[in-house]
């Protein structure tokens, strides 16, 4: 009996040595998966990263509170029909883009100082303009449409216009009574205070801003100007200096109007088709 | 063999060349041949690629619009066709509209679609957006009421005014599509063609190739190796190439060089193995043949007789009438031995008067009758000499039994047996049987 006691310590000893072996070895194996599994995710980050780095960055210059081209939405989240047509024609560059929002009336400016590689931004290509950036080939044309209150026609009245738009030029050279806003969100709480009679803007944001429940019961009219200077093909900025640039985003706007994700963009933010 | 013999030598001691054929046409080096070959097939090769380019341009000029200007031009047009779709429904809103303030605003989208520079790309479009603008402006201004019907018909034409905006690009297409399509057809047509010419092209040029040089090549291997002093002279050919036409005329010349040089040989044989007096073989020729036919006999035990003759009193005869005269009488004698002797039977001028006579397969028997078959001739053939004398010349001659003994002892045997018969009164004939040594025959 005590033998048989003996033997089972020993059988117990035993056993427990093996216990302890596996618990290691099982730790070992667990250990070294870990350690593999590390290793190819920094191999893959690697990858990755290397990957993203090879990629060109470009900053752009795009507009906010200017919908429905460029606005922020209830998410926090930059979009508008500008930015899409950013993300798209960057993807058809295979370029990382990275917006960076300013005011219409620094997009030229900007852009020609090189503080950007190109402005998302629907700028007529008017002759000044093409004096001091690239300009891509149009993307669609564009008409303005004036806003007022009844009985408001163009050159009376207080008129809001946004600072460095070709609207905002036309008012004051004609010595309209200007009211100058930083964007276009800045007309309609203008119209909306009454410290503006009326606006000059182009057709998309004028759409947007006839849905805007601020301005829905102020009865206003509308008008199509049709002066030569306020309408025409729509481009966008290029750095002076980045001619190359400027051919690639003419073969992406090429690119994106032929496979369609121009007019799926235009689909979300516009009732009508931009041409 | 004795008559070509004679005219190969007319041919070669004739001074006219070998006429050749062709000499007047003009030969061309084959590097200039084959350079204007070259030069030519390059040349329709180069024609034939710009013709079949013009169709690849055509190809690529039409791509190229397809896509840069007919696609994005679709596109337009249907992005235009949309609009139209657009404005009918903003129409519709317009005429639905439960209250002023929603009627303006529908209104406020035909508005800006109907003053958009697009709208004016198409005069159709232009005029029938004009006319709904104005209709559905009287209507929000309050002007008029609602014409459903008239609405409907502008409706009806905007809907077909889309639809054909967005079948006209396709149509535009189809079109290009059907010029690219004859283009290509066109240049596989012309590339058929092409392979075709260049094929019959290569086909010609191996056809000049075999005709103008390989075939002369073969001629020059055949003419090399059958190359005969005897035979014919090979004649070159008459359109070939310059080089080959060259080696053509080497060919001739060596021809004629060769038979000139066997010309000469056998003269030099002759005078080497005749007498010139009499035309007979000389005695080293003699001897030689003499040797061989020994030797035959004596290898296959057949008969033979060696026999000498001496012309009787010759000596006389050249003291007498003089040495022109036995000159005379030895050339009578030599070809009254071809006409009597069989032409198994050798002779040839031994010395001075003498000749030696080798009969082959003949017994002494027949060796004498042959014999004296000469000596009856000789003496029923008197000489008659230059000056018109008469002289009756006789022969004295002895005969060994050849059979199984040497030729220089069978001639001295002979030789013996001539001494004999001139020691026994001469004109006769003595033979020196094998074993029978000495017995004379009677004259």
């Amino acid at each position: 009996m005590g033998c048989s006691a003996g033997r089972e310590a020993v059988q117990s000893r035993g056993t427990g040595l093996e216990s302890v072996k596996k618990h290691i070895e099982t730790n070992f194996n667990v250990a070294q998966n870990a350690i593999l599994h590390i290793l190819i995710v920094l191999v893959l980050s690697a990858v990755s990263w290397l990957a993203h780095a090879a990629e060109p960055v470009l900053r752009v210059a795009v507009l906010n509170h200017s919908p429905p081209m460029s606005y922020t939405d209830p998410a926090g989240k930059l979009t508008g029909f500008n930015v899409e047509i950013m993300h798209a024609l960057c993807e058809a560059m295979n370029a990382r883009c990275e917006p960076v929002s300013v005011t219409l009336e620094r997009v030229v400016d900007a852009v020609a100082a090189g503080e950007f590689d190109f402005a998302a931004v629907s700028l007529l290509a008017t002759p000044e303009r093409r004096a001091r950036v690239l300009m891509t080939r149009p993307y669609y044309r564009s008409i303005s449409v004036w806003f007022a209150r009844p009985g408001v026609r163009p050159g009376d009245g207080r008129v809001a216009l946004v600072k460095g738009g070709v609207q905002y030029r036309y008012g004051t050279a004609h010595a309209w009574s200007v009211i100058p806003v930083e964007n276009h969100d800045g007309i309609a709480t203008a119209l909306h205070q009454g410290t503006a009679d009326a606006t000059l803007l182009p057709m998309a944001t004028a759409l947007a801003l006839q849905q805007d429940p601020r301005i829905r019961g102020l009865g206003l009219t509308t008008a199509v100007l049709r002066d030569p200077e306020l309408a025409g093909d729509v481009c966008l900025s290029v750095n002076p200096r980045s001619p190359e640039l400027a051919d690639k985003l003419n073969e992406a706007i090429d690119l994106i109007k032929r496979d369609g994700r121009f007019d799926r963009i235009n689909s979300r933010f516009i009732p009508f088709r931009l041409q | 063999m004795d008559d070509d013999r004679s005219r190969g030598l007319e041919q070669t001691s004739g001074a006219t060349p070998p006429v050749i054929a062709g000499e007047r046409i003009r030969h061309w080096p084959a590097g200039t041949v084959l350079a204007g070959l070259g030069l030519v097939f390059a040349a329709i090769a180069a024609s034939l690629v710009m013709w079949l380019a013009v169709d690849q341009r055509l190809v690529k000029d039409v791509a190229l619009q397809l896509h840069d200007q007919t696609v994005p031009w679709t596109l337009e047009r249907q992005r235009l066709a949309r609009n139209l779709e657009e404005l009918r429904f903003g129409g519709q809103s317009v005429l639905t509209a439960g209250d002023q303030g929603r009627r303006e605003e529908a209104f406020f989208l035909i508005r800006v679609l109907a003053a958009h520079p697009s709208m004016g790309d198409d005069p159709r479009v232009a005029v029938l957006v004009a006319e709904v603008e104005s209709f559905l402006a009287q209507i929000v201004s309050g002007a008029s009421k609602p014409d459903m019907a008239r609405w409907e018909a502008l409706s009806n034409r905007l809907r077909l005014l889309a639809d054909d905006l967005s079948v006209e690009g396709g149509q535009r297409m189809t079109v290009e599509l059907a010029r690219m399509t004859d283009a290509m057809n066109q240049a596989r047509y012309k590339l058929l063609f092409n392979l075709i010419l260049v094929g019959a092209f290569l086909a010609s040029f191996l056809v000049i190739l075999q005709r103008f040089l390989i075939r002369p090549l073969q001629r020059i291997h055949a003419s090399l190796t059958t190359l005969d002093p005897h035979g014919p002279v090979p004649q070159p050919a008459p359109l070939a190439m310059a080089e080959i036409h060259v080696v053509e005329k080497a060919i001739v010349r060596f021809h004629e060089t060769l038979r000139e040089n066997e010309d000469v040989r056998r003269k030099l044989e002759r005078l080497a193995t005749t007498d010139s007096l009499t035309g007979l073989p000389n005695r080293r020729h003699f001897m030689g043949l003499a040797a061989a036919e020994m030797a035959r006999a004596a290898r296959y035990g057949r008969p033979i007789t060696v026999g000498i003759a001496d012309l009787d009193h010759f000596k006389q005869v050249n003291d007498r009438f003089g040495h022109s005269a036995g000159d005379h009488v030895l050339q009578v004698f030599a070809a009254l031995l071809a006409e009597t002797l069989r032409q198994t039977d050798l002779v040839c001028r031994y010395g001075g008067e003498e000749f030696a006579f080798i009969f082959p397969e003949t017994a002494p028997e027949e060796a004498m009758r042959l014999a004296g078959r000469l000596r009856l001739r000789l003496a029923d053939r008197p000489v008659v000499l230059a000056d018109g004398q008469v002289l009756q010349v006789t022969v004295s001659m002895g005969l060994a039994d050849g059979a199984g003994r040497g030729l220089e002892e069978c001639l001295a045997r002979a030789d013996q047996a001539l001494y004999e018969a001139k020691d026994r009164g001469r004109d006769r004939i003595v033979v020196v049987e094998a074993g029978h040594e000495g017995v004379l025959m009677p004259p």
